[in-house]
């Protein structure tokens, strides 16, 4: 059987039926674009979401002393050798941090808050949020800058101001309790008052003087965006854990459960949204076709009496099928891009900014088109195209020519 | 010209789907030859068109057995019926049956296109069709744009476009004019006598079975009457 008559046929069926062809062109567009536009809100919830934790001082990887995560304090450290870099395959890591964090008291005149005291290496900090963030006064000089960043909402409760002096409790080394006075060198402003709450930074150099240990008590790495596949990051892991060993080499996936969890549900939610739509969409579809088949019964009778045989007669209703919907997923994708396009700048949701921070978004959503995600949509529509034109098929040649014929 | 074209031995065919089966069929023995243009007749519900069905592989005997050049049809699944359909048979039908999205030019390729036949060769092979049916000038209308006659006209070039050994003709007549009629007996006669086409038809017209060199009766699913079997008698055959 000619492909090319069966193509023929099928075209000009549906053109023989403009407004019906119409009809489901719209309802297939509207659907596949819906669940493109869709899927760009979910990658780019979920996009904020890594970035999120990534960025909030947890990084791609993370090296940590055995028992830290359990007991954060600087007992459970290790030294890091002068001149350390990661041995990692070039274009792979973005930047990497080796920094002290302690659990901390913090007082000023009027208030005292728990908070975490992080040592860092301002030149290094570009791979977290503090390498970013806006301030009042002015950021870190080197690790030796004895003085303080605080958080605009810590600041408030704190109520104390850039150049004011800060109190710090913490434990050293030794297990002895070691309090010394800080002036505040800047007050940064975050994408979220969590953070803004719970970080203070210093100096690596001088946190480890007031410690008394030339010790850290982690190396977070960032990785490179587009070399940070699940199994890139393994394999980096797996480098660092032979550098590293008896340490703690973790992925963000192993030290933000929750986060990963967060973000594998995504993943899942765009093939849900997509199982929603197309199968709204495949109801309307099938008794479209069904009602298309059943109106041609005669001409499939005639075709068959003719001499055609049953399985072009389904090839051919998979054909009609199969060019509406690759028609349809062409127009949704390119509208469903489109309207991504017209929203790259993102979408401003800090009228919800309090829930949209404990959901780990930011409050302006940027909509992210992945070509897999195109992809992913185009073959499985085609494929439900395929599937939802059986059962019409199956009735077009259900029926004896003859049968047909006297109808 | 004794070439057995089909050979009915015992055909019965009851339709059952109703709550008292119809008996349409009853033991028919019938035999066509090369050339030959059989009219089968007779009132409604005598059979006829079943017969012709059954003849088309459309429908099968419920007893009894059909061949149809040597093919003994109950042997064959739908699929190969199709084939045999498409590479022996034409087909013309009361209601013309065109394909609606096809031009008349591209109707009568059709087939061809089933059979694969090269493009060029079907082209020119529809188009000097059509044009000896006289709708030569008609190629690239489609058959809503086409009146009874003319339409018919195209599905007798679509059957006959392949040379195919049997043409089956269910009431070709039944839509048509007495002018068109005459016109499309003419054809049909041409057809048999010039192209040696062998020919049966199913009709209530009584211009369509004067035309018919062997007139077949059938009444109550039994032939009744055969003019081939009164000539042979007279003959003393």
């Amino acid at each position: 059987m000619p492909f090319r008559l069966l193509l023929q046929l099928s075209r000009r069926n549906l053109l023989r039926h403009r407004r019906r062809t119409f009809m489901l062109l719209l309802a297939i567009s509207v659907a596949v674009s819906g669940v493109t536009f869709m899927n760009s809100l979910i990658r780019g919830f979920q996009h904020d979401m890594r970035e999120a934790v990534v960025v909030n001082m947890t990084g791609d990887i993370k090296v940590l002393a055995p028992g830290y995560r359990d007991d954060p304090s600087i007992e459970n450290s290790f030294v890091l050798a002068d001149g350390w870099v990661p041995d990692l395959p070039a274009g792979l890591v973005d930047g990497w941090a080796a920094r002290i964090k302690v659990p901390a008291v913090i007082l000023s005149e009027r208030e005292t808050r728990g908070i975490q005291l992080v040592g860092v290496d301002p030149a290094s900090e570009r791979i977290s949020f503090i390498g970013s963030v806006s301030y009042a006064g002015e950021p870190l000089a080197s690790p030796e800058d004895a003085r303080l960043l605080v958080g605009k909402a810590l600041a408030e409760q704190l109520q104390t101001a850039v150049g004011r002096r800060l109190v710090i409790m913490t434990q050293g080394s030794d297990g002895l309790n070691r309090e010394a006075g800080f002036r505040i060198a800047g007050i940064y402003d975050a994408d979220g008052t969590g953070l803004e709450k719970a970080f203070v930074f210093t100096g690596v150099s001088a946190l480890q003087g007031l410690l008394d240990a030339k010790v850290v008590t982690e190396v977070s790495i960032r990785l490179l965006e587009e070399g940070s596949s699940a199994a890139e990051g393994f394999s980096a892991r797996g480098r660092l854990m032979d550098y590293f060993t008896g340490l703690d080499v973790l992925r963000w996936q192993e030290l933000e459960p929750q986060a990963a969890a967060m973000f594998a549900f995504a993943d899942s939610a765009v093939f849900i949204w997509f199982l929603i739509m197309m199968g709204a969409l495949i109801f309307g579809l099938v008794n479209t076709l069904i009602t298309s088949v059943m109106e041609r019964v005669r001409e499939f009778g005639m075709l068959r009496a003719l001499g055609m045989r049953p399985g072009s007669v389904v090839v051919q209703v998979v054909l009609e099928s199969t060019l509406v919907m690759a028609l349809g997923v062409l127009i949704g994708l390119g509208v469903g891009s489109l309207l991504v396009e017209w929203l790259a700048d993102g979408i401003d949701l800090s009228a919800w900014a309090e829930g949209v921070e404990l959901a780990g978004m930011r409050s302006l959503l940027v909509p992210r088109l992945l070509p897999g995600d195109l992809l992913l949509v185009a073959l499985m529509s085609l494929v439900f195209g395929v599937l939802a034109s059986l059962y019409p098929a199956w009735r077009a040649v259900k029926v004896k020519p003859l049968e047909a014929l006297r109808r | 010209m004794n070439d057995l074209v089909v050979n009915c031995r015992g055909v019965t065919r009851i339709y059952s789907d109703d709550a008292v089966p119809v008996q349409a069929l009853r033991g028919v023995d019938f035999e066509v030859r090369t050339g030959e243009f059989v009219s089968l007749s007779g009132p409604s519900g005598s059979g006829k068109s079943t017969l012709l069905n059954i003849i088309g592989g459309l429908d099968r005997p419920t007893a009894g057995s059909v061949e149809v050049d040597g093919v003994d049809l109950s042997t064959l699944s739908e699929s190969q019926l199709s084939d045999l359909r498409l590479r022996k048979m034409g087909f013309v039908f009361q209601a013309y049956n065109l394909i609606p999205v096809l031009s008349a030019l591209e109707n009568v390729e059709f087939i061809m296109q089933l059979q694969g036949v090269p493009a060029a060769q079907r082209h020119e092979r529809a188009q000097r069709m059509l044009s000896e049916l006289g709708i030569g000038d008609l190629l690239h209308r489609r058959p809503g744009e086409l009146s009874g006659g003319q339409q018919q006209r195209v599905a007798i070039a679509r059957a006959i476009v392949t040379n195919p050994v049997l043409l089956l003709a269910d009431e070709p007549s039944a839509n048509l004019d007495s002018a068109t009629t005459e016109d499309l007996l003419q054809t049909l006669r041409h057809l048999n006598e010039s192209h040696g086409v062998t020919i049966i038809t199913a009709t209530h017209d009584p211009m369509v079975m004067q035309i018919a060199r062997r007139q077949v009766k059938l009444r109550d699913g039994a032939i009744v009457e055969d003019s081939a079997a009164v000539e042979a008698s007279a003959a003393g055959v």
